[in-house]
């Protein structure tokens, strides 16, 4: 209790700050959450297209100029390069096609007539040129087998109107999966940096070398001190946790309450135990209060970069990855990515999640193991 | 009874001895003062009974026990003052004391009473609430000690503890050692004030390059110097020739002046200051002021240890 008592007394000491850094963390990590784009939604858009006819309305030049219409905005600017040059920059338009003299006469004389083009080059003139080449492609092949120009457009317009209906059966909510997944990984970092930088602030108190004589010569057991300090640690590391617990509760209440949800707690539970037991072996190798800032910048922001907390794990090079794969984060950021789309709960599928959450806790065990060497060593002064 | 028994300890850094066949013992209910300069092994045998440095050679054992890093019982029945205040920050006096004191005693009941009794021995009754940043040097060295001394140690050790304070906090803490003493604790105190020593101590260790040079009662000590009498004559102006003539006095070791003050320094010999008035009076030398004083505990140290600079 002595022990116990101390360290709530240093954390009262340094309150403000201690709540100052948690506030803005748990904030910050909800408020990106909540402006993050995670929408996974698909919403059909039509792309501005300005067609340039050089050719007379007629024929396959009419049909052709008819299906870009259907499936497309027809954007009208007035017919020189400065304008329409000025429209492509100013995404008015994203594409334009030029449509050249006899184009009719030379596709039913099987010349197969050049067709310009101007595009932005973003999704929507790729869209724009995937609608101009189906149109020729598909004509071009009933050109080779019908002379009939009439029966060659209706043909064209019978295949072109075929579709082939999906059905998704997944009732996932991916979107608000993703929200948590967002918001989980954020948390990584912001779980890492404030038990960084709190536990470590407090244990520069206690291990001060010159707080540190006077324990080590007291008739208590320095595994007795550093039990206690690991269990203060882990009181403080709790609340901290609830605090995240309960925002996301308010924040993406659907997800917590499913299956997912409990995972993402239990993985998250894990992993703040186990940034406890990272924090208390710094807080073991290292008392000056004045670095404790550049060592939260060190390990949490860099583990959490290394480890797609912040980029999707998809975007980082192998390279990373592969030195992802030593920090605990990677696991955790892990189990969170696969719950994104998890949703049968086998031990198939839940196999990796389950590893991961045992990495957690190996490495918890390592990081205590390695903080009771560490204080044995430093028992003695030289 | 030996409280303390040290025989043949050596500590060596690489090839340096900072200990050296050290061997001595501490008795039941005495402060043995230990003292030598900078650099002499007083810190780094006092660290070697704590089991705070591990040593190459000998062994210690303190209440008949051997002393290891685990020995528990041992600790609980030791307490130490380091010279640097070794308090937190962010507590106050009062929590300090319950701190370092709480990894003592467990009892509540017994703690708060220890506390009490200890806040008292230093007089700090009036700061209990106040936080370390707030106290003055005086003050915190008091409360460094309350913090060492709290749980009511029957072993005591005193590193420097009045290093850089005011008379009147000194003048506490030395009662408050003393105290502590009269308590039935008996207490290793390790100081560079020879005046405390002599007030203090009952037996005196003299270190230098690791190795105990004298050892005794500070008379015992003082029959080891080798100067009988010193004699100071306050005189302006005094000119070299006369000084010339004193030298080649009987008994005379050395003759110094410096800032009008004439220090004779005699090997031996009863009647020196008559001898030296009547010079002073036959050669008609006007001076102001005349004393004769016997060797003290700093001379003998200084003989002991030598005169140039230490670290």
């Amino acid at each position: 209790m002595t022990v116990f008592k101390a360290f709530l007394k240093i954390l009262d000491k340094n309150k403000f700050i201690v709540i100052m850094y948690t506030v803005f963390l748990i904030s910050f990590g909800g408020f990106n959450m909540q402006t993050s784009d995670n929408n996974t939604n698909f919403v059909a858009s039509k792309p501005n297209i300005m067609i340039v006819n050089n050719d007379g309305y007629k024929g396959i030049t009419k049909d052709l100029i008819k299906y870009i219409k259907d499936n497309s905005n027809i954007i009208k600017l007035n017919n020189n390069e400065d304008t329409i040059n000025d429209g492509l920059f100013y995404r008015d338009v994203n594409y334009v096609i030029y449509i050249p003299k006899n184009y009719n006469n030379d596709f039913i004389n099987g010349k197969n007539p050049k067709i310009d083009i101007k595009s932005t080059g973003d999704y929507k003139s790729s869209y724009a040129e995937m609608l101009l080449s189906r149109y020729i492609k598909v004509a071009n092949v009933y050109q080779k087998s019908i002379n009939n120009i009439d029966e060659i457009i209706t043909k064209t317009n019978e295949t072109l109107k075929k579709e082939i209906e999906v059905e998704i059966i997944s009732k996932l909510d991916t979107n608000s999966l993703s929200k948590a997944t967002f918001y989980y990984n954020f948390a990584s970092y912001s779980i890492l940096a404030c038990l960084i930088y709190v536990i470590c602030l407090v244990l520069s108190s206690f291990k001060d070398i010159k707080i540190q004589k006077r324990i080590i010569i007291s008739s208590t057991d320095y595994k007795k001190i550093n039990r206690q300090l690991l269990i203060s640690n882990s009181l403080f590391s709790i609340v901290l946790w609830l605090l995240y617990v309960i925002l996301s509760f308010i924040l993406i209440k659907d997800v917590m309450f499913s299956y997912q949800g409990m995972i993402y707690l239990l993985n998250s539970l894990l992993f703040t135990m186990c940034a406890t037991t990272i924090a208390i072996f710094i807080g073991n190798i290292v008392y000056n209060k004045d670095a404790i800032n550049g060592i939260v910048n060190i390990i949490a922001l860099g583990s959490s970069f290394l480890c797609g907390a912040f980029v999707p794990m998809e975007w980082l090079p192998d390279g990373v990855l592969k030195m992802a794969h030593l920090l605990p984060s990677y696991y955790y950021i892990s189990s969170n990515e696969t719950l994104k789309t998890l949703e049968v709960f086998n031990l198939d599928t839940m196999g990796p999640i389950i590893f991961n959450l045992l990495i957690l806790i190996v490495y918890s065990l390592l990081f205590i193991i390695l903080t009771n060497v560490v204080s044995k060593r430093k028992q003695k002064i030289g | 009874m030996n409280i303390i028994e040290v025989k043949n300890l050596t500590k060596k850094y690489k090839k340096l001895k900072a200990v050296d066949d050290l061997s001595f013992e501490v008795r039941k209910g005495e402060i043995l003062g230990l003292l030598g300069p900078n650099g002499s092994g007083k810190s780094t045998t006092i660290n070697c009974l704590l089991s705070l440095l591990n040593f190459s050679s000998g062994s210690i054992k303190i209440f008949g026990e051997e002393m290891k890093p685990d020995s528990y019982d041992i600790k609980s029945k030791i307490g130490v003052v380091f010279q640097e205040v070794s308090v937190f920050e962010e507590l106050t006096v009062y929590e300090n004391i319950d701190y370092f004191c709480g990894l003592y005693i467990t009892d509540n009941k017994t703690r708060k009473k220890y506390i009490e009794d200890a806040i008292k021995l230093v007089g700090l009754e009036d700061f209990k609430k106040f936080y370390p940043k707030k106290l003055s040097g005086g003050l915190l060295r008091r409360l460094n000690i309350a913090c060492g001394i709290a749980h009511k140690p029957k072993l005591i050790f005193l590193d420097e503890p009045t290093v850089a304070v005011d008379p009147q906090s000194r003048n506490n803490i030395l009662d408050g050692i003393k105290k502590l003493r009269n308590d039935g604790a008996t207490i290793v105190y390790t100081t560079h004030y020879m005046e405390e020593v002599e007030i203090l101590c009952d037996r005196v260790i003299i270190l230098d390059k690791g190795k105990i040079l004298a050892t005794g009662t500070t008379d015992e000590l003082k029959e080891l110097a080798k100067i009988e009498e010193k004699i100071k004559v306050e005189v302006n102006d005094l000119d070299c020739k006369y000084i010339g003539e004193i030298k080649d006095f009987k008994n005379v070791d050395e003759v110094e002046y410096n800032w009008n003050m004439l220090l004779i320094t005699y090997k031996k010999g009863k009647n020196n200051l008559f001898d030296i008035m009547e010079y002073l009076k036959k050669e008609n030398i006007k001076y102001s002021k005349i004393f004769s004083e016997r060797p003290t505990l700093n001379d003998v140290f200084l003989e002991l240890t030598g005169k140039e600079l230490r670290d």
